[in-house]
């Protein structure tokens, strides 16, 4: 088969793909709206295809990529000869095209996955929420019919492409995107539940209850999302830190706080009965900030509102926003009366005060974040100046409101529901208050100064004892109870109420990164010099020897690196080798740091640069406890998995439910 | 107060409505308290773009403020200290040239940089004493660290 017909093929896809999402909507719709069942079939059919569709496009761009077709304008300028396999593989996300095209096949592929779930049942939910997701493909494939194409063909095929950014080229931006885009992509289906519920009428707990795994999904993922992109941004920007508040790194962010705020305040709906507007609200907002989120990644559009007109894309973006935004808001509008609270606040010493105020300050971080960041877009539109903030700004409104979130963590764990007696509040307060003041002494005393990290770190060992203390009472309960030994009492307390104890393994995940976070801001120290071999540069403990310069050929960079000999404390622990990597192909330099890692800090070192004399600059930096940031998100996503697991509890609530549903129902059949 | 928080056994259902004035007020206040520290510290920390000319327009009143400066790279003009960590280059929009000094690691992209914001203050002498660089590429290079 000719090139030109394997790309003809390509396109085909893509605007079938979009036909076929247009009849779903318009089918899903009219089954019910006219109670015409037949077309339900075909809805179900057109789900199948259209991940075929997309399947099939996935699989000619990657196959593209992978046999070197030059001739594709996206192949020429993701890919090179020299390229190694694997980020040959991950180019199909690399570029725009092919991460639109990356986002409607994960969407086609959750589609298929609702209707596999809902598979033999009669949800009169599922038609709708095909329906939106339908209409939500037909907007990419849209963009990719119309705007921004990854089955363009160049006139001549070239000798050999680009390749895709040497930045990129590294294993965690293999993965980072995928697992960005697997959250931002989740979250369409509890959204497209919440507006079927909202179009039917049946606004009880059952939308949140089938979505709630979806929802910890997508939630899980933006986590992952987040922990490979800072990993990255730490091993491969090479300026020490992990975090720096680019519009990038926000947009992934925001969504994430406002998905955390959902997750907690669902409870109270599922327990209470309250909080249902703002149930819905709340994931309408974390919906619409994955798709925000989107778009600024992908159009550049923070840096200049210029490229905005350079493609159409940012206008049809803003359309498809204001779209959903006005459907959904309109049907909320309609349905408030049917939105009333069940139960109200019994007193502010209640876990749902605490859930009610976590929500709000989640809230105001992300109206924070979100305000930094698109700020100088609007004054660039509004005022035609562009004013920007840069990282003090996020960093003095979102410390204290961490701060106070992390606190309130603590407190949460330690107040019941409904009302709390003030005494027993009082009683479980005072341990973890007394670690934390010691931890606080005890590091005064070890000569920590800086105020703010001593706060935090006061904070966090507040938290972390509740947490832990938690988990001790529940496991003596257990080895007193059940008569267990102390191995299998914690694995059954967690086993027994895995949402539960998920959680607070979460919450446990959270702690370690604050902890690990709060050393390396507050306490990181640095030094930059100029050394010939055989000179040597001390920081901390640490003295490191240079030795030489060395030039290597790695693959498809020439390496230049700078050989280390590590002392600590006098004695010889390691050898390391900053090195910068010349990407021929591309014209560009990337720097690759050096790091050694231990329980209580990191050493970094970045080779700044060489001179003709055979000297090196190195700029050292020592970063305390970084590395239980890393632990902590581990840990964190243990709990979350753990809270996704089937939970016996729930299925026994369910059983209830539908028993008392064919109750009713049986009772209303035999009373005319 | 006390009886607007107390569900009646007759009506055990509750409006919407019912939330009591100091619940509404306590999360006013705490919404007033982030929307006063985000306004407060946007205030000192807001950063205006200029472009060459107009920061030529304006260079007696600029000088000693926070700026960020937006223009063309003029790479002949690139000095790179790697001994001392002392990075200075041109940067030029029509017949105007702002020298810029850069005190630290130079961007690996520098090179083959097209244009540069950069952001500092613009000393006494005419210079610009940068703090931070931002290096942009040619649009070969579609994909800048800072688009991912």
């Amino acid at each position: 088969m000719a090139l030109s017909q394997i790309a003809e093929i390509g396109n085909l896809t893509l605007v079938l793909g979009l036909v076929v999402s247009l009849y779903l909507i318009f089918a899903a719709i009219f089954s019910q709206r006219k109670q015409r069942p037949e077309f339900l079939v075909s809805v179900k059919h057109g789900v199948w295809v259209i991940a075929g569709l997309t399947t099939l496009a996935v699989f000619i761009l990657e196959w593209a990529l992978l046999t070197h077709q030059f001739r594709f304008e996206y192949v020429a300028s993701h890919v090179s000869r020299d390229q190694p396999v694997l980020y040959t593989v991950s180019a199909l996300w690399g570029g725009q095209e092919g991460s639109l095209l990356f986002w409607v096949w994960l969407l086609s592929l959750f589609s298929a996955a609702v209707l596999i779930q809902h598979f033999g049942q009669r949800n009169p939910l599922v038609p709708w929420v095909i329906a939106f997701m339908a209409f939500t493909q037909a907007f990419f494939f849209a963009l990719l019919v119309f705007i921004t194409g990854p089955f363009t063909l160049l006139a001549q095929t070239p000798a050999d492409g680009i390749g895709l950014n040497p930045l990129l080229q590294d294993p965690g931006m293999f993965i980072h995107p995928v697992t960005q885009y697997l959250g931002y992509v989740g979250f369409t289906v509890p959204f497209a539940f919440a507006l079927a519920a909202l179009v039917t009428g049946d606004l009880g707990y059952e939308w949140i209850r089938v979505t709630r795994r979806w929802a910890l999904f997508a939630w899980l993922f933006l986590s992952l999302g987040l922990l490979f992109g800072m990993r990255w941004a730490y091993v491969e920007l090479g300026w020490g830190g992990y975090w720096g508040w680019d519009p990038v790194e926000n947009a992934a962010l925001i969504p994430w706080l406002t998905g955390t705020a959902y997750l907690h305040s669902i409870m109270i709906q599922e327990k209470r009965g309250m909080l249902k507007v703002w149930n819905l609200a709340l994931i309408m907002l974390t919906f619409l900030l994955c798709i925000l989120g989107t778009f600024i990644t992908r159009s550049g559009v923070i840096q200049s509102v210029h490229a905005f007109g350079v493609s159409s894309m940012g206008p049809l973006f803003l359309a498809y926003i204001a779209a959903a935004l006005v459907i959904f808001t309109y049907l909320m509008y309609r349905r408030l009366d049917q939105l009333q609270e069940e139960n109200r606040l019994d007193s502010f010493w209640s876990r749902e005060a605490t859930f009610l105020l976590n929500n709000l300050i989640l809230l105001g971080a992300a109206v924070a974040t979100l305000w930094g960041t698109i700020f100088p877009m609007l004054s660039e539109i509004i005022a035609g100046k562009q004013i920007t903030v840069a990282a003090p700004f996020f960093n003095q409104v979102n410390g204290p409101i961490f701060l106070a979130l992390i606190v309130l963590m603590g407190v949460c764990t330690m107040i019941g529901w409904r009302h709390a007696s003030p005494r027993h509040l009082l009683r479980n307060f005072i341990p973890p208050a007394a670690v934390a003041l010691s931890a606080a002494l005890a590091l005064a005393l070890l000569s920590v100064r800086d105020l703010y990290g001593l706060i935090a770190f006061t904070a966090a060992a507040f938290v972390l004892t509740t947490v832990l203390l938690e988990f001790y009472r529940g496991i003596r309960a257990r080895m007193r109870m059940y008569r267990e030994n102390i191995l299998v009492a914690p694995a059954q307390l967690v086993n027994k109420n895995r949402r539960r104890y998920g959680g607070y393994i979460t919450h446990l995940g959270v702690i370690l990164a604050v902890i690990g976070i709060v050393g390396s801001t507050f306490f990181q120290t640095d030094i930059q010099k100029n050394i010939a071999p055989g000179e040597t540069v001390s920081l901390g403990r640490y003295t490191l020897q240079f030795e030489k310069l060395k030039m290597t050929q790695e693959g498809n960079a020439q390496v230049i690196g700078a050989d280390l000999s590590v002392f600590e404390n006098g004695v010889l622990v390691d050898t390391l080798r900053p090195i910068k990597a010349y990407y021929a192909a591309a014209d560009q330099m990337t720097t690759e740091v050096a790091v050694r890692t231990t329980a209580l800090e990191d050493l970094y070192i970045i080779l700044a640069g060489w001179n003709d004399d055979g000297s090196a600059t190195l700029k050292v930096i020592i970063n305390p406890l970084v590395v239980w940031l890393w632990i902590g998100f581990g840990v964190f996503v243990l709990g979350a998995l753990i809270a996704m697991l089937p939970d016996p509890r729930e299925a026994q609530a369910v059983e209830r439910v539908r028993a008392e549903k064919a109750l009713v129902g049986a009772s209303s059949a035999t009373a005319p | 107060m006390a009886s607007v928080l107390q569900n009646s056994p007759a009506k055990p259902v509750a409006r919407a409505s019912g939330y009591s004035l100091k619940y509404i007020f306590g999360v006013i206040v705490l919404l007033g308290v982030i929307g006063f520290v985000m306004f407060n510290s946007f205030q000192s920390n807001a950063v205006y773009y200029y472009t060459l000319s107009e920061l030529y327009a304006q260079q007696n009143e600029l000088i000693g403020r926070t700026l960020r400066v937006n223009a063309s790279l003029d790479k002949a003009s690139i000095v790179n200290d790697q001994k001392n960590l002392i990075l200075k280059f041109n940067l030029i929009e029509g017949e105007h040239a702002l020298p810029v000094v850069y005190r630290g690691v130079a961007p690996d992209t520098m090179s083959s940089g097209e244009s540069v914001v950069a952001e500092g203050k613009l000393d006494g002498s005419g210079v610009f004493q940068a703090d931070s660089i931002l290096v942009k590429c040619p649009s070969k290079y579609e994909k800048s660290p800072e688009q991912y």
